[in-house]
């Protein structure tokens, strides 16, 4: 039994030696690079771009502005340099091509772009008489103003959060080469087999002419979902010029034009009896939407999906700004989920009832929007069981009531909750004449840990040693699998390398049984027991390896199968406690625990780590990160990783996890479901909630920097 | 000729030039870049790994750059370029150093070491082996410079305790966040 166990990654060799081969680290014969320049304005147009000194400098071989680049369209995205129109600030105006990386680098610092610019607006606060409400955004179950009529106890507050951009540490990069009418890119992605598809599109020739390969992604968080212009951009470039063309972005770049999260503004109005139980939940949220999109992508799922109550009515607003459009980030929830847990804690001191309590009494088996009974639930055992390792039964209520030197120390918690996605996807398992086995499908493993567990999943349905298969990922010439995103390369794709696994596993066992040479023969098949790498009979008395079938057989064995599975919806609990130095108003967060119902773990090791990073994740979104616009030019004022901070060492601290591990029976990836993204959903509100009962401030803006804090502390 | 036959093909190519010290012939021409050269190119040996390695490069061309884009050591990442994020961690005469900071020319007769000389052979540094097994990595985008950084932690002495390594590891970030095992992978290889 291998699935569930603490396997050691099986690519952790090729990353710990610098074996493993990134996008941005192929180099081909003759490749060229490309190096992209950025608008300096957010609206209005580009009248001139001077290309002269660009085009000097010794290496490079072309410079492409709107007047002379590719034609191209893409599927989803507004593309750049095909007019002159311009949306947002750190819009792409020109690339600059050379046989260097150096040489593209200085071009790009000589394009002269003049602009006849207008006035543009960034930010919520200054374009609220423009909040509309888009097309299917608004959902009302019940009838809310009754239910808040019927209330004994109400919250209404207001919660905020900033623009967040997904900083991955390695940087978008695409290498793209043309043989004829086909074409390879190395593409930093989340889906190979959208990006195929995009690309295709593009240029208008079939999907088969393009392979997309992906083996190892240096993480994505969502920012690597699509293929961006600039991808393909560096395509039709290499396509024209007649050579491989590489881009790869700077940091700074990253902060216009891969996306980010939306600024979130929110308002939340809770109704209760007074032992707790929610009479109504009204959610309206107002978020930055660019002028070429209405797409939205922070939803208050958990206002609709986590707790009892009668009466919810969600309102999504928007407002068209002139920023870029964002896009899901690594558990695009937390926005929402950070005002709903905030408000439920507020509204446990309204009524003086302990919060995880509170969550208790509302909890709910049935999803409250469509009435659909969950196909499992142990959110109540995650609460147990965290409040359990944490020791909130010890907690003193009172705010303030703490305090160890100069530092208030305060505990708090939240639910966390994420619903995964699931797509159909394939896969193919191949037993070859001795005994070795090859998986390969289009997935990807973004750091994740997907090549171990479907190693592990395969390994254990042929009852094989780990060590005899090889798991093959992200390559367009494998089998069609799902996007690695919303939490959802497990449980969309493990269900059909089981089967082909399987499917594999009972020819063999038939090869055998039916072969007068074997010791197996003339056993029910379905009696063969395999394990280690052989195949028993069922009182072991009789036993053939693998590996001598398949030499009998003399040719590899194959099977492609492939399976849909079901969205799932991942719960947990997750308990801070902070220390608040109340003269800097610092917060460092000192202890965490999460006890989650994530399905049946397929890896404890790699889940554990999972949890780690969703839990510094929600460190990070509590206490440092924010994009910073200016609201004069509408420019991220902090692109680089010196001023737009994400947790450091120094930040975490040590992290518990616990797993309910309990197989979800709807879901086909042998009871696992998504988990990646559930763990960040919680933290924010649960680090808030904790600095209100060390210090009785409630901060409802995000992040809880110093500043805010301090205010706080120093009015009253 | 496909992109991953190409690969593989100068994939032999540097394995045979680590095991025979000085075939700078093959070193030399790895990359594209590496065989562009202008009128500003200095000729100049940088040793890496224990392998001295002739090349022309701009002088305003990083180790980094050099080490990824001429000579086709890409185990070592870019993640920022410009000194903030840790990922192109490498050892110059033992210490760390951002190498994305530093130009290639001016790292003549050092003996760097980079991720690609760490293990002997088959055999993985103790860090390699604690840093897999205590899952101090998932995307790997970081390992490279957190392993790295985490071999001169423990030459400085800056394990005394958990604290301490998370603070002088501070310079090194995980946007997957593995901060956790990091210390605990240093903590095992300190030992
Ligand atoms: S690439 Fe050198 S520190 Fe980030
Ligand atoms: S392992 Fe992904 S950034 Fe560290």
């Amino acid at each position: 039994m291998t699935v569930g166990q603490p396997v050691e990654r099986v690519d952790g060799r090729a990353k710990v030696t610098g074996a493993a081969r990134y996008a941005a680290d192929r180099t081909l014969p003759g490749m060229l690079y490309c190096h992209l320049v950025m608008g300096t304005i957010a609206r209005g147009r580009v009248t001139a771009v001077d290309t002269t000194a660009a085009r000097a400098v010794p290496g490079v071989v072309e410079v492409f502005t709107h007047e002379n680049a590719p034609r191209l369209t893409s599927e989803q995205h507004f593309m750049p340099l095909q007019g002159n129109q311009i949306h947002y600030n750190g819009q792409i105006v020109a690339i600059t091509v050379a046989t260097t990386l150096e040489q593209a680098q200085e071009a790009a610092e000589l394009v002269r772009v003049t602009y006849a610019p207008e006035t543009p607006k960034a930010v919520i606060a200054d374009a609220l008489a423009e909040v509309y409400l888009p097309a299917n955004q608004e959902v009302i179950v019940g009838d809310p103003a009754a239910g808040l009529a019927a209330a004994e106890v109400t919250v209404k507050q207001n919660y905020s959060s900033p623009p967040h951009h997904h900083n991955p540490i390695e940087p978008h990069a695409t290498v793209a080469q043309w043989d004829g009418d086909r074409l390879t890119v190395h593409e930093t992605t989340q889906g190979v087999v959208n990006a195929q598809r995009t690309f295709a599109t593009a240029f208008a020739i079939p999907q088969t002419n393009v392979r997309v390969l992906a083996p190892y992604l240096g993480g994505g968080f969502g920012c690597k979902s699509p293929v961006w212009p600039h991808s393909l951009l560096n395509a039709a470039i290499a396509r024209q010029l007649g050579r491989p063309a590489k881009m790869v972005l700077a940091r700074s770049q990253m902060y216009s034009i891969v996306s980010h999260r939306a600024e979130f503004w929110q308002q939340l109005t809770l109704g209760a009896k007074r032992d707790g139980t929610l009479t109504a939940l009204v959610h309206v949220s107002t978020q930055q939407l660019s002028r070429t999109s209405e797409n939205m992508y922070s939803h208050s799922i958990s206002s609709r999906m986590l707790y009892a109550c009668p009466n919810i009515h969600t309102r999504q607003q928007g407002v068209r700004l002139d920023v870029p459009t964002s896009r899901f980030m690594r558990s695009p929830q937390m926005a929402s989920h950070f005002g709903l847990e905030t408000a439920l804690d507020e509204l446990s001191y309204e009524l003086g009832v302990d919060p995880v309590e509170l969550r208790r009494r509302n909890y709910t088996d049935v999803n409250p929007t469509t009435g659909e009974r969950f196909s499992s639930r142990f959110l109540l055992e995650c609460y147990n069981l965290g409040a359990d390792a944490f020791g909130w039964s010890r907690r003193n209520p009172k705010p303030g009531s703490t305090k160890d030197g100069h530092e208030f120390v305060g505990w708090g918690m939240a639910t966390e909750a994420h619903d995964h996605s699931a797509s159909p996807s394939s896969a193919m398992v191949r037993m070859a004449a001795d005994g070795t086995v090859l998986s390969q499908t289009a997935t990807q493993d973004i750091g994740t840990g997907t090549y171990t567990v479907f190693t592990q999943v395969v390994a254990e349905a042929l009852g094989v040693p780990l060590n005899q298969v090889k798991v093959e990922l992200a390559d367009t010439n494998f089998p069609a699998a799902a996007l690695s995103a919303g939490s959802g390369t497990i449980a969309s794709v493990t269900g059909a390398v089981n089967a082909a696994a399987s499917a594999v596993r009972t020819a063999v066992v038939q090869l055998a049984v039916s072969n007068p040479a074997s010791p197996l023969h003339g056993l029910p098949a379905e009696q063969i027991i395999t394990q280690h790498g052989y195949l028993f009979s069922p009182d072991r008395s009789r036993r053939e390896s693998y590996r001598a079938v398949m030499a009998r057989h003399g040719s590899p064995v194959q099977n492609t199968s492939t399976m849909t599975n079901a969205r799932g919806y991942s719960t947990g609990a997750v308990f801070v406690e902070v220390r608040v130095d109340p003269r800097y108003g610092r917060v460092r967060v000192t202890r965490g625990v999460g006890a989650y119902d994530a399905g049946r773990v397929m890896n404890r090791k790699t889940a554990r780590s999972q949890m780690i990073g969703g839990f510094t994740w929600g460190i990070g979104n509590a206490l440092m990160e924010h994009t910073v616009l200016d609201r004069r030019t509408a420019r991220v004022v902090n692109p680089n990783l010196s001023t737009y901070l994400l947790a450091v060492n120094a930040d975490v601290p040590d992290i518990q996890a616990i797993f309910v591990d309990k197989p979800d029976p709807v879901s086909t990836a042998l009871g696992a479901r998504g988990f990646g993204e559930t763990p960040i959903t919680g933290v924010p509100a649960a680090i808030g909630n904790a600095i209100f009962h060390a210090t009785g401030r409630r901060i409802r803006d995000l992040p809880f920097t110093q500043d805010k804090l301090l205010r706080e502390l120093l009015t009253q | 000729m496909t992109a991953d036959s190409e690969f593989k093909r100068r994939t032999v190519l540097k394995a045979g030039s680590t095991a025979v010290t000085a075939t700078f012939v093959a070193t030399r021409t790895a990359t594209p870049a590496a065989a562009a050269q202008t009128e500003s190119s200095v000729d100049i040996t940088l040793r890496v790994n224990g392998h001295d390695h002739r090349l022309a490069v701009e002088p305003r061309v990083t180790l980094l750059d050099a080490l990824r884009e001429r000579l086709d050591l890409t185990g070592t990442k870019k993640g920022c370029d410009r000194g903030e994020c840790g990922a192109c961690t490498v050892l110059a005469d033992g210490r760390r150093i951002k190498s994305c900071l530093t130009l290639a020319v001016m790292r003549q007769n050092t003996e760097i070491t980079t991720i690609e000389g760490l293990a002997r052979g088959d055999r993985l540094h103790p860090l390699q082996e604690a840093f897999i097994r205590r899952d101090a990595l998932q995307c790997g985008g970081c390992t490279p410079g957190q392993i790295m950084s985490g071999v001169a932690c423990i030459s400085e002495g800056h394990t005394r305790s958990a604290d301490e390594i998370r603070e002088w590891m501070s310079g090194n970030l995980c946007r997957c966040a593995c901060y956790p095992n990091i210390v605990a992978a240093i903590q095992d290889a300190a030992k």
